[in-house]
Order: C-alpha cells, then structure tokens, then sequence
C-alpha cells in the first residue's frame, strides 16, 4: 500500500513548477505559520496549505496531513494545558500530580496550546502537499552540484524507504505464518533481520546509482531543465506573502496574547494578512485552457 | 575514447581473457581463467547451473566487478574496446548496460521518465537530446503510457521493462541481463525475449542474457556459452550446444531436445519451430487418436480446502481493487495442484487468503490446517542456528519431514538455496502436523524462481512425499498415513507439468481453467509445455511421454 505522502506525478502547476518555485511557495505558508501566533493567520496559513494540496490534486495527502497535525495540535492543547497553570481563568483544578504537581486547567493554557498546534499542523499540511506535488528526484538533481554526497545519500534513502517498508510487510507476513511449532520471533530478531535486509538492498541500490553514472561528475549548468510557465506565479506568490507577512509583523498585525488573559487581535492588519495567506492557497489554480474565439462566417455571393 | 568512435569501431562488444576473480573472503574463486568473445550485434546465451559463476560474469563485464564489489581479479575485460578493470561502472555503462534479476532495486527515481534519463543526466546530455532519446527507447520497449507513472505503482514486469530501457537508453553496444524472466508469467517472458531479438537485429545490440530456462530463449540465440564450476564448459552454437548437453549435462537441456534425445531423433531441435520442421521432414507424424490421456483419480475424501464465492479486495494506494472475484475452488488430500496464470492474476492472494493473511470481502474460505511458504524463503531465517528456529519435538519432525535433521547445528546462511527453503518450509511445517504427518495444505508461492533443473529435481521430489501417503520419514517407528494436498503457485510450465496432477489456470482473478494438468498444459500456447506446443497431442506434456509417443507412432 503506497503512502498517502508519496510523490505522484501529475500534470498541475505545483507538480508542473520547479522545485525552488514549488519549495518557495509551500516555504512561504510555512514562514507564516512559525512567524505568527494569532490563531486567524495561523487558520488561514492551514486553510492555504490544505486548497493548495485540493487545487493540486493531493487530496488523500490533504487529509493525512490535516489527521497527523489536528491529532498533534490535540495532544498539544492538552500536554500545555497539564503543564501550564498560568492564566486568569482557571476552568479545573485538578490537584496534586505525580511529577507536575498542582494541576490547574486554564482556558489561557488551552488556547495557547491550540496557537502552538495550529503551527504544527498548518506546517504538517505544507509539507504533506510538498511530499506528494514535488518531485523529491528533481529537489535532488538540483542540491548536487551543491551537495554531491549528501544528495547521493538522500536519494539512497528516498529509494531504501519504499524498498524497506515493502521488506517489513513481508517480514511480518513470514512470521505470522510460522508454524506453531517453530520458534516464535520478537520484535527484535525482525529488526535485525530487517536491518541486515535493508543493507543487503543499499548494496543493491548503490550498484544500480553506479551503473546509472551516479559517480561521474555532476551534471553542468545546461543539464537543468526548462524553467516551467508556472514558475515566476509561484515565486510572486511567495514573495507577496513573505512581504506581506513581514510588514504585518512589523506593523502589529500579530496582535495575539495568551497570558495572563485572551487578546486576539481582529484589527484590519490582522483580517489583511489572514486574507492575504488565505488567497494565496490559490496560486495551483489550473486555468481552464482558452479555446478560440469561433470566427465569423462571411457569406460569399 | 568517444562514443562515436566506440559505435562505429569493429572491436567486439566484449572480449574477456584469462579472467579469475575471488570475492573478498571467499574460499574459492567465482570465476576461473574464462576467456570469451562476443561480437558486436550478437545475441549469446549464458548457460549453466547455479552459482556456475553466471552472474559474476556479467558483473565483471559491466564493471560491478572488482569496481564495486571488491575482491581478487587477474586477467582481461574489454567492453567495447574499453578496460573494464581500468574503467569504472559508470563510465562504461555508455557502452554496456546492465540489468540484474530484482527490478525492485533497479529503480531508483519517483518516476518512470526521469528513471530512464538519469543515465544521460549523469553523463551531460542535453535536455532536448535527453527528451528524445527516452522517447525513443519508451516507444521500442512500448512503454510511452508508463512515462509519467510513479515507479513504485509498476508491476514487477513493467519494472523490469523500465530498468530495462534504463539500461538501453544510452544506445549501449551490449546488453548484459541476469535471469530477466524468472519474476515473469510465461507470456510477458517471452515477450521480454523477442523484444531483446528484436533490439539485437534493429539497433544492433550485442546480448549477453543469462538464462536458467532455456527452451524459451534458445532459439533466440546466435551462441550458447555454458559455464561450469567457474569456467567455460561449452561454446558454440545453439544446436551444438544441446548435443553437448544431452551427453554431458541433463540438467541444461531443453524439453524438446530431451524429447527428440528420447526418440532417437537427430538433430536435437533449438525451438518449436525447429523441432516441427524435423518431424515434418522425417515423415514421422502423430495422430492425436493414439495419444494416451491420464485419467484423474476421483479421490472421494473430503477436501482439505474448499473456497465458495471468494472475493478479495486488495488497497492499492488511491484504489482498492478485486484481486479475487469469486474463486471456487477445492482440494483434496494428496492432490498435487499447479495455481497458474499471469502475474496478477490473482495466484498469490489465493494462497495468501487460504493462509488468512487477506480477509474475503465475499464469500468462504475452509481449511483444514495450512502451511504456506512465501516467494522468498530468507524472510523466514532469522536466529543463527537452524535447531534454534526450530525447537523442541514438534521441530525435529518438520526438520524430518524436508529431510534437514542432520542440519539442526547449521547456521541458515550456510546452507545452500535449496536447503534454505527446505529449512522455510519446515518453519512454515512445525506445530502444524500431527506426529510425522503434514498438515491439509502445504502451499507454495512461486519456489522455482532462479532455481536451476536439479534443485527443481529436489522440489518435485519433496512435493510428491508431502502428498503421498506413505511414510513421509525413513524411520520405521513414524509412519504417516495422511497427505497433504500440496498447490504451488508458479509461471514455470515445465515444473508444473513434472510435480502437478491438476492445474488451476487464473485470469484477473477467476478460475477459467481447472483440471488434469496433462489436459490443461496441453491445451493452449502460453500455459502449455515446450513438448506440448512441439507435438500438440492432448495430453502429452513431458519428454517422456512424447518420446513413447512418437516411438509408438515411428515403429
């Protein structure tokens, strides 16, 4: 069964953008996402992140992603609130707990958990959508005439994971048809079966990166491909939300405090920058392609 | 030199002199002084049993050897007119490309078009160039619908088609390939065979294909190379090469070679075709009238395994699919039952669900106790002596069974591959038998893959212990009184035709043929015996039974 995060080409403009474009544009909702704490722009940065992922076509990613970050962003409000007694309004006491002590649940404590989630989560999604519409051989190709060896290990791994993943569930099918009779296998000897497996397939994998002239010389400048039509929207976005974000900083539209009571600001600079992030999940909009206009009969006498 | 030069220059393709190498730590040399030839354009063949030293060739001609793998080397390789062991992998695969027996770690990109370009990428072609030259080789190996599919949603046939045209796609002058088929049905085997015969006669490639099943290649091949122990045993022509088999190698021979051998027949034939010709000219005809017919034995006992209406409903990522549309299927103690059909078609799911790895969506599946044994015997090894896999009494009797007690202080690594899959199927055995008796079913998942003749010998001789019912051990005090019905799932016709009494044919998921396996592998051209599609009798399958038909017919 192939991963909801995996990398599936298609022919949308995310998938279609180059890697620096792609990675910019994902990379700018996720600045957003680390940059502020107002729980309006941090919504909008994962209501981006998730259109980005519909618009292009990544919807299982969307809803993998959106499951791992809201469990997390749950397990968050929860640890913050446990931990955190700070904060004006105390909705339980909870007592004496083993380790933290007196346990005081505040309504502070839980929506500054839920702004820390939000970052998560909106984060989990960007990447969930930079997994499945970017592909990773292309991000690769690019870092190696930075990087030859970090990308020759990186591309060994991205291969070893699927590889090794497939190994495990065979693994475990030949261990659960073991005959009762035969010695029953831990978790351990199937690790260190796997492990010995996985270094068996490197091997293999290694002998095919060296057959494909992985060890020649990196590639010159002519090697890179065309530069996609979508490029230069992806980056404008990127750049519009990166300024955008920073002057809102700047300029106060993070107006978001937890302790010692609730402040979240909802002033224009704030509802801007929210609207601003918001559009910009947009950009994988596909534009449905132009037929030409029906020409005019001209009747002939 | 430039590849222009390489191209147009004369010298051969491959030219190995005087080659010995050793494995780092290894007790004795894979390969023995072996010196060869290949010419540009020409398709040769790569005989010989198992751990002849076969795939170390290869890996020496495409530069794995000693540049990857390490080890001892005296002697020569020239790949086209290139040193091999000056030389590294990557700079002689413009010359040479190589394709090993697993595709699913011969791919390494996300896609299947950047899979194919990486080779030109390395080496600085430009994109337009790159562009066409994938297009080129997707459209000879018919393959363009599978340019923008991720790899990892191929078939094992459509990988190895990839990895394939990976190999091709920088025009090299040789084309090594090791046992190519032995992960295919049949059908997309000799597909893969004529499409090599086909890129041989119109680019020009030189082939080198090492082959455990040779009646479907032979009469492919303009030379047969047969190794032995590490050397050279034979080389010559095809026709040649069997006459010398028959006398000095059974094992390396083909069906219809046997069959003619049988008779008395000269000359051996290379292929169907040939043989057919030789009949045809020798006047000996045969008559489908006085062809002899097995009859099944209708067996009364209750079965062991009974399956009504089973569906199975496979994820497979973004969709789900019927792997199994409402199999019927039973089997009764003793019956030895060949599961065929095309690779997914639904064999291994099967066997899987009678194993209850899957769960029906639809549908029942009764059996009485199974032991199943998976395609790859190793992931069942995992303790480092084989009386710690198998403990206690109920061990010993399974260890018996397969004929492995005198291995119970072994370490698993270091039995053969045959014992290693003995030792599997006693795992898969232990707890499940009564006494000394096997269980219901004993199930194989395609066993033979790069088996050479004599272990599948060993196999079929397992194969019909298990289902007979007599004394499975040689022990007077344990005598087994019940058999197993034992089904093995397997491409391999010829293996089929020497273990099977029934065949089930599959086809994307249901039975479309069921039956006495001397009817079934004798009525068709996929699914049928090198013998059957020679002589085209109803049930005559093996060698020896076209032999005494052909004997019967000529007297």
């Amino acid at each position: 069964m192939r991963s909801p995060f995996a990398y599936v080409p298609r022919r949308g403009p995310l998938q279609l953008a180059s890697p620096g474009a792609a990675v910019s544009y994902l990379g700018a909702i996720v600045v957003v996402a680390f940059l502020y704490s107002n729980p309006l722009v941090l919504v909008a940065a994962g209501a981006a992140a998730s259109l980005a992922g519909y618009l292009a076509g990544a919807r299982s990613a969307v809803r993998a992603g959106l499951r791992l970050g809201l469990s997390l962003a749950l397990l968050m409000i929860v640890v913050n609130a446990l931990v955190t007694s700070r904060g004006e309004t105390v909705l339980a006491r909870l007592g004496d707990w083993p380790l933290l002590g007196r346990v005081d649940v505040t309504l502070e404590a839980i929506v500054a958990g839920l702004s820390y989630g939000l970052v998560a989560a909106a984060s989990i999604v960007a990447f969930a959508v930079y997994s499945a519409c970017v592909d990773p051989d292309r991000v690769l190709r690019a870092l190696r005439p930075l990087a030859g060896r970090s990308a020759l290990t990186a591309t060994l791994v991205s291969r070893l994971v699927p590889v090794a993943a497939a190994d495990a569930t065979r693994l475990r099918d030949a261990a659960a048809l073991r005959g009762p009779g035969a010695a029953a296998v831990g978790k351990a000897p199937l690790a260190r079966r796997l492990l010995a497996g996985s270094l068996d397939r490197a091997v293999d994998v290694a002998a095919t990166l060296e057959l494909r002239g992985y060890s020649l010389d990196a590639p010159r400048a002519r090697n890179r491909r065309a530069r996609s039509r979508y490029d230069r929207r992806f980056y404008a976005v990127a750049a519009v939300v990166l300024t955008t974000a920073i002057a809102g900083k700047l300029l106060g539209a993070d107006d978001f405090q937890a302790y010692p009571s609730i402040e979240i600001g909802l002033g224009p600079g704030t509802i801007t920058m929210a609207a601003v992030v918001l559009l910009s999940g947009l950009a994988p909009l596909k534009r449905p392609a132009r037929r030409p206009a029906p020409r005019l009969e001209v009747a002939r006498v | 030199m430039s590849e222009l030069a390489i191209r147009r220059g004369a010298a051969p393709a491959l030219a190995v002199e005087g080659l010995s190498y050793a494995y780092p730590h290894a007790a004795a040399r894979a390969l023995e002084d072996v010196s060869l030839e290949v010419a540009p354009g020409e398709f040769v063949l790569l005989a010989g049993r198992s751990a002849s030293g076969k795939s170390t060739l290869l890996k020496a001609a495409c530069g794995l050897v000693p540049h990857f793998h390490g080890g001892e080397i005296e002697g020569e390789v020239r790949v086209a007119d290139l040193d091999a062991l000056a030389t590294g992998p990557g700079e002689l695969a413009a010359a040479v490309g190589y394709l090993a027996q697993d595709p699913e770690t011969q791919v390494v990109s996300t896609t299947v078009a950047a899979e194919i370009e990486l080779p030109l990428e390395m080496r600085g072609d430009a994109p337009t160039d790159r562009a066409r030259a994938v297009e080129e080789v997707a459209l000879a190996l018919a393959i363009p619908h599978l340019l923008d599919r991720a790899t990892d949603t191929l078939s094992g046939g459509e990988l190895q088609r990839v990895a394939l045209a990976a190999a091709l796609v920088t025009r090299p002058r040789l084309i090594l390939l090791d046992e190519p088929t032995s992960q295919l049905d049949p059908v997309a085997g000799d597909e893969l065979i004529w499409l090599l015969r086909r890129l041989n006669e119109e680019w020009g490639v030189a082939v080198l294909l090492a082959e455990h099943r040779l009646e479907r290649c032979l009469a492919a091949a303009d030379r047969v190379v047969a190794m032995e122990e590490g050397g050279v045993g034979f080389d010559g022509v095809p026709a040649d090469f069997l006459a010398w088999a028959d006398e000095h190698d059974h094992a390396l021979t083909t069906p219809a070679a046997r069959l003619f051998s049988l008779a008395g027949i000269d000359p051996l034939p290379i292929g169907v075709r040939d043989a057919k010709q030789t009949l045809r000219g020798t006047g000996i005809a045969h008559s489908p009238h006085q062809a002899s017919r097995r009859v099944r034995d209708p067996r009364p006992q209750a079965p062991v395994l009974q399956a009504k209406g089973v569906w199975v409903e496979l994820d497979q990522g973004e969709e789900t699919r019927d792997v199994l549309r409402g199999i019927d299927l039973q089997l009764r103690p003793g019956e030895r039952v060949a599961l065929m059909g095309r690779n997914g078609a639904g064999k291994s799911t099967l066997l899987r669900t009678a194993a209850g790895l899957h769960e029906p969506v639809a549908g029942k599946i009764a059996v009485d106790s199974i032991a199943l044994l998976t395609q790859n015997p190793g992931d069942y090894l995992v303790r480092e002596r084989v009386g710690d896999e198998l403990p206690g009494e109920q061990g010993l009797a399974a260890l018996r069974t397969v004929g492995l007690e005198h291995a119970i202080d072994a370490d698993p690594r270091d039995l053969s591959g045959g014992e290693r899959q003995r030792l599997a199927l006693a795992i898969t055995l232990a707890g499940r038998m009564e006494g000394e008796q096997p269980p219901g079913v004993v199930a194989l998942d395609e066993p033979t893959r790069g088996m050479d003749r004599a272990r599948k010998d060993e196999l079929v001789s397992l194969i019909k212990r298990l289902a007979s019912d007599v004394d499975l051990v040689a022990t007077e005090a344990t005598k087994s009184t019940r058999a197993a019905a034992v089904v093995v799932a397997t491409h391999d016709v010829e293996f089929a035709s020497e273990f099977a009494e029934r065949v089930v044919l599959l086809g994307d998921g249901v039975v479309i043929a069921d039956g006495p396996m001397a009817e079934i592998l004798s009525g068709g051209w996929y699914f049928a015996t090198e013998v059957a599609r020679v002589l085209d009798l109803p049930g005559i399958v093996t060698p020896e039974q076209g032999a005494a038909a052909l004997r019967g017919e000529a007297g």
